[in-house]
C-alpha cells in the first residue's frame, strides 16, 4: 500500500526531527545565558489568549513600548533590546516549557512575567536554576521571590495592599461584616485570601462572617451565594479573577443580595464589567496603579500609551513597562548584561520613579511601592475612588 | 436555606438531565457513547447567545431556534461521522465521536475566542418570588419549567407516537427492527435530532442561568451529563432524568456544606459508587448477553 509507505516515511521523519530537536536543546543548555552580539534578548512570559489574556496582552504592550523608548534613546550599553514572545495561554505546563525555550533557544538574559502568581511560581525555579533574571510585573501573592536571588517583581504586594485597604474600609467606608470567597485552584487567590484573613485579625471592627470556596472555571455559584446570603455581609471579598468575580456578582444579584465585591488586581479587567454589567456597579479593586494617580511619570506614560495603542493603560501595562525600565536601569548601573552581575544591582533598586509608582526592592528582595489605588466601578467604568499612601521602609 | 439549596440543585440538575437524555437515547439505539454531545450543548448555547445579542430575539425564540439549529447539526454529525462507521467496530465510532468533539470546540474557539461571554441582562427579567423560607427566581422557574416540559414531550413522543414505537423497537433489537420494515437509518437520525435539540435547549438555559458561554463549556457539562446518564442507567430515559437531578442536587449540597473543592469529584464519586453497587445504574435493565 502506497499510503502505508508514505505514512512510514512521514513517521520516520517526525521521529528523526524529534531526536534532532532534543539534541539541539541539550547543547543549548551547556552555553551560559549572556547577551551576545548587539542585542539583549528579554522574554515575555504571559497569556495572549485564554482566560487570563487580559493580564498578558497589556503586559506585552507595556514591554514593547518601554523597549522602543529605550532603543530609540540608544539602547542599553550600546545594545538594542529585543523581545522574545510566546503565548502560554494561562497554562502552567505551557508556562514552564516556554520558560525553558526562552532560556535554551532564545538565550534571554531576563524574562518579564508571568503576570499571574501561579505561573510565576512555576517559572521561577527554572529561571533560578539557569541563572536568568525573572522579573514579574504582575504577581502579588506569596511564594515567588523565595525561589532565589534571580527572582524579582515590581508589584504592590497583597501583604502591603490589603492591610492598608482594610483600615480604609473599617474607618472610612464603615464596613463591618465580610464574606470571603477563595478560588482554591488558584495560587494567587489562596494567598490573597490568607493575607486578608491575617490582616482582618488586627482590625477589630471587621468580622469575617462567611468563608466560601469556588474554583477557577466554575460557572454555578448558587450554593455558595445561598450560604453567604444568610450571613448578610456588607461586602464580598473575592480573591480570584475577573470572570468568576463577575459571575459571582451576577448570582448574588439574582438571589437579591445587595453587597458589593472587593478584590485584588485579579478583578481588574474591562471583562469584569462587560460580563458583570450592573451587578458589579460599586465593586472595588485595590491596585498598584491608576492612570489618574497624578505623578509626572504616570501622566507621561498614560499619554504616550494612549498615543501608541489608543487606549488607557492598566496596571499590567504599567508594571511591565516599569519592569523593562528596571532591568535597563540595573544593567546600566552594573555596566553588564550578564544576569549574574546585573541582578545584584536590581536588588539595590531604591525609590525608582516608575510609571506605576515609586518602587524600592527591600533586603528580602520583595518590592514595596506607593501609592495604592482603590478603584470603583461607576457607570460601567473603573474610576479612582481613593489613593492610599503606603509607608516606604 | 435547605429549600433554597434544593431549588438550586434542581435547577442545575434539570440542565444535566436535558444533556443526559441525548447520551442515553443514542446509546440505547446504537450503543455509542456520543462524546460530541457536550459540544452540541455548547453549540446550542452559542446559537442562543448570538440570536439574543445580535438579533435581539426573545429568549423563547432563541431556545426554539437553537433547538432547530442543533437538530440539523446533530443529524449532519451522525451522517458524516458515525453512519459510515456503522458496520465497523464500536471503538472506531467512539474515536470518531471524540474527533467531532475536538473539532467542534476548536471551531468555536476560532469563531468566538477564548473568553466567556454572557447573555445580556435584558434577555430574561429576573425577579424573586418568596415561597415560605425560600426565594425562587423567575429564572430558576423558567429552567425547571422548560426542562420539565421538554422531558414530558419526549416521554410522549417515545411512548405514544408511531416513531417512538419504532425507536423503542430499534433500541430493543436493531436487526429485528430492520427486518420488520422499520427504516432504521431514519430512526437513528431522528434520535440524534431529538437528543441534540434537548442539549441545545439545555445550552441556552445554562447560558442564561450562569451567564457564561465559552468554547470549552461542553466538556465538563458533557462528562457530568454522561455520569448522570450512567447513574440513572444508560439507555433508560427516566433514568437519565433521575440521574441528572440527583447529580445536580448532590453537587449543590456538597458545595453548601463546604466541600466546594470536591464539586466535580462528588459527581464522579457517586458514579463510581453506583457502578460498584448497581452496575446497571438506578433504573437500568439487566443486560442479557445475546449469543
Amino acid at each position: 500500500m502506497t499510503f502505508k509507505k508514505i505514512g512510514m516515511v512521514v513517521l520516520a521523519a517526525v521521529l528523526a526531527a524529534g531526536v534532532f530537536g532534543c539534541k539541539k536543546k541539550d547543547e543549548a543548555k551547556e552555553g551560559a545565558p549572556a547577551a551576545s552580539g548587539n542585542t539583549i534578548k528579554i522574554g515575555f512570559l504571559g497569556a495572549l489568549t485564554g482566560d487570563v489574556a487580559m493580564f498578558g496582552g497589556p503586559s506585552l504592550q507595556g514591554m514593547k513600548m518601554a523597549a522602543e523608548e529605550i532603543n530609540a534613546a540608544g539602547g542599553v550599553l550600546g545594545k538594542k533590546i529585543e523581545i522574545a514572545e510566546a503565548d502560554n495561554r494561562g497554562d502552567k505546563q505551557e508556562g514552564a516549557s516556554i520558560t525553558q525555550k526562552f532560556i535554551s533557544r532564545d538565550k534571554v538574559v531576563a524574562i518579564i512575567g508571568d503576570p499571574t502568581t501561579g505561573i510565576t511560581k512555576v517559572a521561577a525555579p527554572i529561571a533560578q536554576k539557569a541563572g536568568v533574571v525573572l522579573l514579574s510585573g504582575g504577581s502579588t501573592g506569596p511564594g515567588v521571590v523565595e525561589n532565589g536571588d534571580f527572582i524579582y517583581r515590581d508589584t504592590l504586594l497583597d501583604s502591603v495592599a490589603i492591610p492598608a485597604c482594610i483600615g480604609y474600609f473599617a474607618n472610612t467606608l464603615k464596613f463591618r461584616n465580610v464574606a470571603v470567597i477563595t478560588s482554591d485552584n488558584n495560587d494567587y487567590s489562596v494567598g490573597l485570601s490568607q493575607t486578608f484573613r491575617d490582616a482582618a485579625k488586627s482590625v477589630p471592627e471587621i468580622k469575617i462572617v462567611a468563608d466560601e470556596k469556588v474554583k477557577d472555571g466554575d460557572k454555578d455559584f448558587s450554593a455558595q451565594i445561598t450560604n453567604i446570603k444568610g450571613k448578610n455581609p456588607d461586602v464580598i471579598f473575592f480573591s480570584g479573577y475577573y470572570t468568576e468575580g463577575a459571575l459571582i456578582m451576577k448570582e448574588a444579584r439574582k438571589q437579591g443580595m445587595k453587597a458589593v465585591m472587593f478584590g485584588g488586581d485579579g478583578l481588574f479587567s474591562p471583562k469584569f464589567i462587560e460580563l458583570g454589567g450592573p451587578a458589579v456597579e460599586g465593586s472595588m479593586v485595590a491596585l498598584g496603579f491608576s492612570p489618574e494617580q497624578g505623578s509626572p511619570e504616570t501622566t507621561k506614560f498614560v499619554a504616550d500609551f494612549k498615543k501608541k495603542y489608543n487606549e488607557v493603560p492598566g496596571v499590567f501595562a504599567a508594571q511591565a513597562y516599569d519592569s523593562m525600565l528596571l532591568l535597563a536601569d540595573a544593567m546600566k548601573r552594573a555596566n553588564s548584561t550578564d544576569p549574574k552581575v546585573f541582578k545584584n544591582e536590581l536588588a539595590k533598586t531604591k525609590n525608582f520613579k516608575g510609571a506605576s509608582g515609586t518602587i524600592t526592592i527591600r533586603a528580602n528582595r520583595e518590592p514595596i511601592k506607593s501609592p495604592l489605588s482603590l478603584l470603583m466601578v461607576k457607570d460601567g467604568k473603573f474610576v479612582l475612588k481613593s489613593t492610599v499612601a503606603v509607608k516606604m521602609e | 436555606m435547605f429549600w433554597q439549596q434544593l431549588l438550586n440543585g434542581v435547577a442545575l440538575g434539570s440542565t444535566y438531565a436535558l444533556i443526559a437524555l441525548g447520551y442515553t437515547m443514542v446509546y440505547g439505539i446504537i450503543t455509542l457513547i456520543n462524546f460530541a454531545h457536550g459540544e452540541i450543548f455548547m453549540a446550542g448555547a452559542f446559537t442562543g447567545l448570538c440570536l439574543v445579542s445580535y438579533f435581539k430575539t426573545n429568549i423563547f425564540v432563541a431556545i426554539l431556534a437553537a433547538m432547530v439549529v442543533c437538530m440539523i447539526l446533530g443529524v449532519v454529525m451522525e451522517f458524516i461521522a458515525y453512519r459510515p462507521l456503522r458496520r465497523s467496530s464500536r471503538l472506531s465510532a467512539l474515536i470518531s465521536a471524540i474527533g467531532v468533539s475536538i473539532f467542534l470546540s476548536s471551531l468555536a474557539l476560532m469563531i468566538f475566542g477564548a473568553d466567556a461571554k454572557g447573555f445580556p441582562d435584558t434577555s430574561f427579567p429576573v425577579r424573586l418570588i418568596r415561597v415560605g423560607s425560600a426565594e425562587i427566581s423567575t429564572l430558576q422557574l423558567l429552567i425547571i419549567g422548560i426542562s420539565a416540559l421538554l422531558m414530558l414531550a419526549l416521554q410522549f413522543i417515545v411512548q405514544k407516537t408511531k416513531i417512538g414505537k419504532a425507536m423503542r423497537a430499534t433500541s430493543e433489537d436493531y436487526n429485528t427492527a430492520a427486518l420488520m420494515g422499520i427504516n432504521v437509518n431514519r430512526i437513528i437520525s431522528f434520535t440524534f435530532a431529538i437528543g441534540s435539540a434537548l442539549a441545545a435547549a439545555g445550552g441556552v438555559l445554562v447560558g442564561v442561568l450562569f451567564n457564561a458561554v465559552s468554547f470549552n463549556m461542553g466538556l465538563m457539562a458533557g462528562l457530568k451529563a454522561f455520569a448522570a446518564a450512567v447513574l440513572g442507567g444508560i439507555g433508560s430515559i427516566p433514568g437519565a432524568m433521575l440521574g441528572g437531578l440527583l447529580l445536580g442536587i448532590s453537587e449543590v449540597f456538597g458545595v453548601a456544606i463546604g466541600y466546594s473543592s470536591y464539586r466535580d469529584a462528588i459527581a464522579f464519586a457517586i458514579l463510581v459508587l453506583v457502578l460498584l453497587i448497581r452496575p446497571t445504574g438506578l433504573l437500568g435493565k439487566k443486560i442479557v448477553k445475546k449469543v
